[in-house]
């Protein structure tokens, strides 16, 4: 009985086999959700229209025109790129929704690049990408808390987190503008919050503090604001918030002649969207700000002068600032991390390809990558810049002194890395 | 299901299945054998269980041997005096529901295949969890000796009726070959204090006076009860006036006590803030959470969408959950003789550790943020009667650990939150099924446990809400898919009829290709194994 039954086994066995080989036979050369063998499917969720949509709503559109032109030179392993673009008008609660279309409906391989701090907590938490599996690269927003490797294993930061910036900015503050009046206008939630425990972390004293509500900004709200930093007397204020209420704090500011030394935040400092929001150039002129990329004028800067091209050819029409910048750059990481994770690319594999070899993809940022297989934090570093007559931005002091840091105590310290070259013709060739 | 509406037009949902639709001459005594008519090729038979719960049975001349048992929802079990809005003129009623809301369109979709359909009006109202257990497996014993030929019994129900389907597939699983946990609660504390804490909530930030729980004994204790329920709608009502006129900053209501540093942040603030402690969604029957008037500028067009809206979506819902608690509070008082809801040991702040960033805009930020929940961990907390609150425990809790095929159906923005209570259901399965599997092997049973859980969720849609040509808000419109409670349609009770007999016929669930079919067919059922509801707060 014995022996009848292992030859039975063994028969069952075989069976299972040979159907398994008709299966690998029959399937095509490659399954995993959103890659086909012509196509690599990928999602990103941004506010199009709406209030928030100024600048934000250029990244979209500049990443589908480096995936076009990476299209155009043999694509990734043979395979096209399609981004699919989803208006979520910056609101969380249809952020959750047009992601669920991403993931059931159009069944992409990964996100890419979505928008807000807000609005991936609740896309995380409501959409349940960590048990899905899906990747979420390259993540516009800083929020530190994203970096939690735990809470958010395939999601993966690029820009420096708020808590860096703030360091850095406290860091400058000691050493540029000491002894004078700090005032500082921020956005009263996650954001604002994880630079303000960073100032505070860094024994920055704010003389006037100005919290608004994201959504509440207009020329309204920022009447109130500037008269607090007036009435407190502020000599430098700090801004830490979004580009659609940067524009109405310095017009009503320029209106009641109040001219503080101005440090605007990254994320809200962008000098093309901010005059297309009505503020006067010469405004801008001096405001200091922290930067992690070149001038999107700069076209000595290799990855600049590429992308440029780029635009001129592929996004026609537009004009090429931070947000296009950002959005080319985040093209040129994603198809590096679609090459790491090989020929037949998986769900598991791109996230473990960032992993072992993200922090080595090239990228316009000047400072050093932090990934790796327990860090998903992105870029880690800032240098100042000022901006001139013209609305462009320079570094400050003449050259770029980079300044990294963590997102913890860690000190700033002045980074001596180089950043690697730009890949030949704007192509990755990495494996 | 039956609508109420209230002044300005505001929708509230009654508490489920709160008026049966069948008016029958209906026994109130035990009967040996029920009293039968037959008109055209349909039986009718009428009796009561020995515990004096009326019932109905419905056979076709062509029976195929399936009956259908529907347990009904949530009735209160006090009247409620007319002029109360969304209930008032309620009486109490155990009239029998053989299909959800006595739907004729339901059973005869069933009645024309050959099912036939039965239910109760249970011997009590309110949670009866207990009593209502005893009524339907007797029932089944009586339909089963009427019509001998009976060879399936499917069990379903919608809200507490849920529970109820679900129990007898935990406890009675030679009972019934499928069960159908439609809009269900899940757990008898943990549903009530959830409901406690709307109240608890309300009475807080926006009128003391109201007493929510400790009610005194007879006659008293009951026009307490409903004292509380007109004043509930009075701060709702006071809401929807203050929204109105100033959707940024909504005047706060006159009974409120809270300190007039408090005061500077919109009361809706405070508003949504309880939503989210108690885990009411913030899209509601008519309020999608993120739509804004068309013609609004831009800037007012984004406070809109992330503040306004969700604001009004709150009070939609958690009108709901503060209703349910005064009824169920005072019913669970009068159930255990004391009072039960406790809160001192509630973390409030923990419960929107997260959502406190996704909602931002709409709590006023971190601060104003801050600041509610200070309030709530300084002012007194609500202490219940430990002997009280154990006799809750044991009023009902599920398992989760079910041995027939069971399918489970909600909305995902039911303002009750069932949807979180059906993940609670999934999650104790889930974990049922995980320690199986070793316990099989160690058993020597080499055989995978099958996973007999079919977990489909009703998703509203991105966007929903109407507005008037003037660019006010439109609640004159059906309650969208996905939200209210029980929201379901004909084509969806149908389809999960179908998903039942299938399960019940097969021994397992139906799945690939011909059921999303089917749910694609009977629209707005999803069926995906990695959706996951919010967990329930408490």
């Amino acid at each position: 009985m014995i022996r009848k039954s292992r030859r039975r086994g063994t028969w069952l066995a075989a069976t299972v086999l040979a159907a398994g080989s008709l299966i690998a036979t029959a399937l095509p050369a490659h399954a995993e959700t959103g890659v086909s063998s012509s196509e690599i499917k990928l999602g990103i969720t941004l506010p199009l229209t709406g209030a928030a949509s100024p600048g934000y709503n250029k990244i979209g559109n500049a990443m589908n025109a480096y995936f076009k032109y990476v299209n155009e030179n043999g694509g990734v392993y043979g395979r096209k790129i399609t981004l699919i673009q989803k208006n979520d008008e910056y609101s969380p609660q249809l952020s959750i929704a047009k992601t669920n279309e991403l993931i059931l409906k159009d069944k992409v391989f990964a996100l890419v690049g979505p928008l807000g701090t807000a609005n991936f907590t609740a896309v995380h938490k409501s959409v349940g990408l960590a048990k899905r599996g899906v990747p979420s690269l390259f993540l516009n927003t800083g929020f530190s808390g994203f970096a939690k490797k735990a809470n958010y294993p395939a999601s993966f930061m690029i820009l420096p987190s708020y808590a860096m910036e703030a360091k850095i900015i406290a860091q400058f503050l000691k050493e540029n503008h000491a002894g004078k009046k700090l005032g500082i206008v921020y956005q009263n939630d996650e954001f604002g919050i994880d630079g303000m425990g960073a100032f505070k972390a860094a024994g920055t004293k704010f003389d006037v503090t100005v919290p608004y509500t994201s959504g509440s900004q207009s020329a309204a709200t920022a009447q109130t604001w500037v008269s607090q930093l007036a009435a407190g007397g502020a000599q430098v204020v700090v801004f830490f918030g979004v580009t659609s209420a940067t524009a109405p704090l310095l017009a009503v500011a320029a209106g009641a002649k109040y001219a503080p030394q101005w440090i605007l935040g990254s994320v809200g400092s962008d000098p093309l969207t901010l005059r297309a929001l009505g503020v006067p150039v010469a405004v801008l002129n001096g405001a200091q700000t922290p930067a992690g990329n070149p001038s999107p004028n700069d076209t000595s800067d290799e990855y600049v002068k590429q992308f440029q091209e780029i635009n001129t050819k592929y996004n026609t029409g537009t004009a090429f600032d931070d947000y296009v910048l950002q959005g080319m750059n985040i093209g040129l990481m994603t198809v590096q991390a679609l090459r790491a994770a090989g020929p037949n690319p998986t769900r598991k594999g791109l996230t473990s390809a960032i992993e072992t070899k993200g922090s080595t993809f090239a990228s316009v940022a000047y400072s050093p990558l932090g990934y790796s297989k327990t860090s998903n934090v992105g870029h880690t570093g800032y240098y100042m810049a000022v901006m001139d007559a013209n609305g462009d931005r320079k570094p400050f002091g003449g050259t770029v002194k980079l300044y990294t840091t963590d997102s913890g105590s860690g000190p700033v310290v002045l980074s001596t890395f180089k950043r690697p070259a730009m890949p030949a013709k704007g192509l990755p060739s990495n494996s | 299901m039956k609508n109420f509406k209230f002044k300005r037009s505001l929708t509230l949902i009654a508490v489920s299945s709160l008026l049966s639709i069948t008016v029958v001459s209906i026994p109130t005594a035990a009967q040996a054998a029920p009293a039968c008519t037959t008109a055209n090729y349909v039986t009718t038979c009428l009796g009561a269980t020995t515990d004096s719960a009326p019932y109905m049975l419905i056979t076709p001349a062509n029976f195929n041997g399936t009956v259908y048992l529907y347990s009904h929802g949530y009735r209160p079990n006090i009247p409620v005096p007319a002029g109360i809005p969304g209930y008032g003129g309620y009486t109490v009623t155990n009239t029998p529901e053989p299909a959800p809301g006595g739907n004729p369109q339901v059973i005869g979709a069933l009645l024309a295949k050959g099912y036939a359909v039965m239910g109760s009006g249970f011997a009590r109202q309110g949670w009866n969890v207990n009593s209502a257990a005893n009524t339907n497996v007797e029932l089944i014993g009586i339909y089963k000796k009427q019509y001998p030929k009976t060879t399936k019994v499917i069990a379903w129900g919608n809200s507490l009726g849920g529970f109820q389907s679900q129990y007898l597939a935990e406890k009675y699983p030679e009972l019934i070959s499928s069960a159908g946990v439609l809009c269900t609660v899940s757990n008898a504390p943990v549903v009530s204090d959830k409901a406690a804490d709307a109240l608890w909530l309300i009475k807080t930030f926006f009128d003391p006076t109201i007493k929510a729980g400790n009610y005194s004994a007879g006659t008293a204790g009951y026009a307490e009860a409903m004292g509380d329920l007109v004043k509930v709608f009075t701060v709702i009502g006071h809401f929807q006036a203050a929204i109105a006129a100033d959707p940024i900053a909504p005047a706060w209501p006159a009974t409120s006590k809270v300190p007039d540093a408090l005061k500077a942040i919109p009361s809706r603030s405070a508003l949504i803030l309880s939503a989210l402690l108690v885990g009411v969604p913030l899209q509601s029957a008519h309020f999608d959470g993120t739509s804004a008037p068309a013609g609004l500028p831009a800037a007012n067009a984004l406070s809109f969408q992330l503040a306004i809206n969700p604001a009004l979506a709150a009070l939609e819902n958690i009108a709901n959950a503060a209703a349910l608690a005064t009824f169920q509070i005072y019913d669970l008082e009068l159930q255990t003789g004391g009072t039960w809801y406790d809160n001192t040991k509630t973390d409030w702040a923990a419960r929107v550790a997260d959502e406190r960033f996704i909602w931002a805009s709409a709590l006023s930020g971190e601060s104003a943020t801050n600041a509610l929940l200070g309030y709530l961990a300084a002012v007194p907390k609500a202490e219940g009667n430990p002997v009280a609150r154990a006799k809750v425990a044991g009023l009902g809790t599920h398992t989760g650990i079910t041995k027939v095929p069971t399918v489970l159906y909600t909305g995902v923005a039911d303002p009750l939150g069932t949807a979180s209570e059906q993940q609670s259901i999934i999650d104790k399965y889930d974990a049922y099924l995980a320690q199986q599997w070793p316990a099989n092997k160690n058993a020597a049973v080499r055989k995978r446990p099958v996973n007999n859980q079919l977990a489909l969720w009703g998703i509203p849609a991105a966007k929903y809400t109407k507005f008037t040509a003037a660019g006010s808000p439109d609640t004159t419109v059906a309650a969208a898919p996905g939200t209210n409670h029980c929201n379901f349609t004909v084509a969806q009770y149908v389809a999960v009829a179908e998903l039942l007999a299938y399960a019940a016929n097969n021994g397992k669930n139906m799945s690939g290709g011909p059921l999303l079919t089917k749910l694609r067919k009977a629209g707005n059922m999803t069926y995906d194994r990695d959706y996951a509801a919010p967990r329930n707060k408490n």
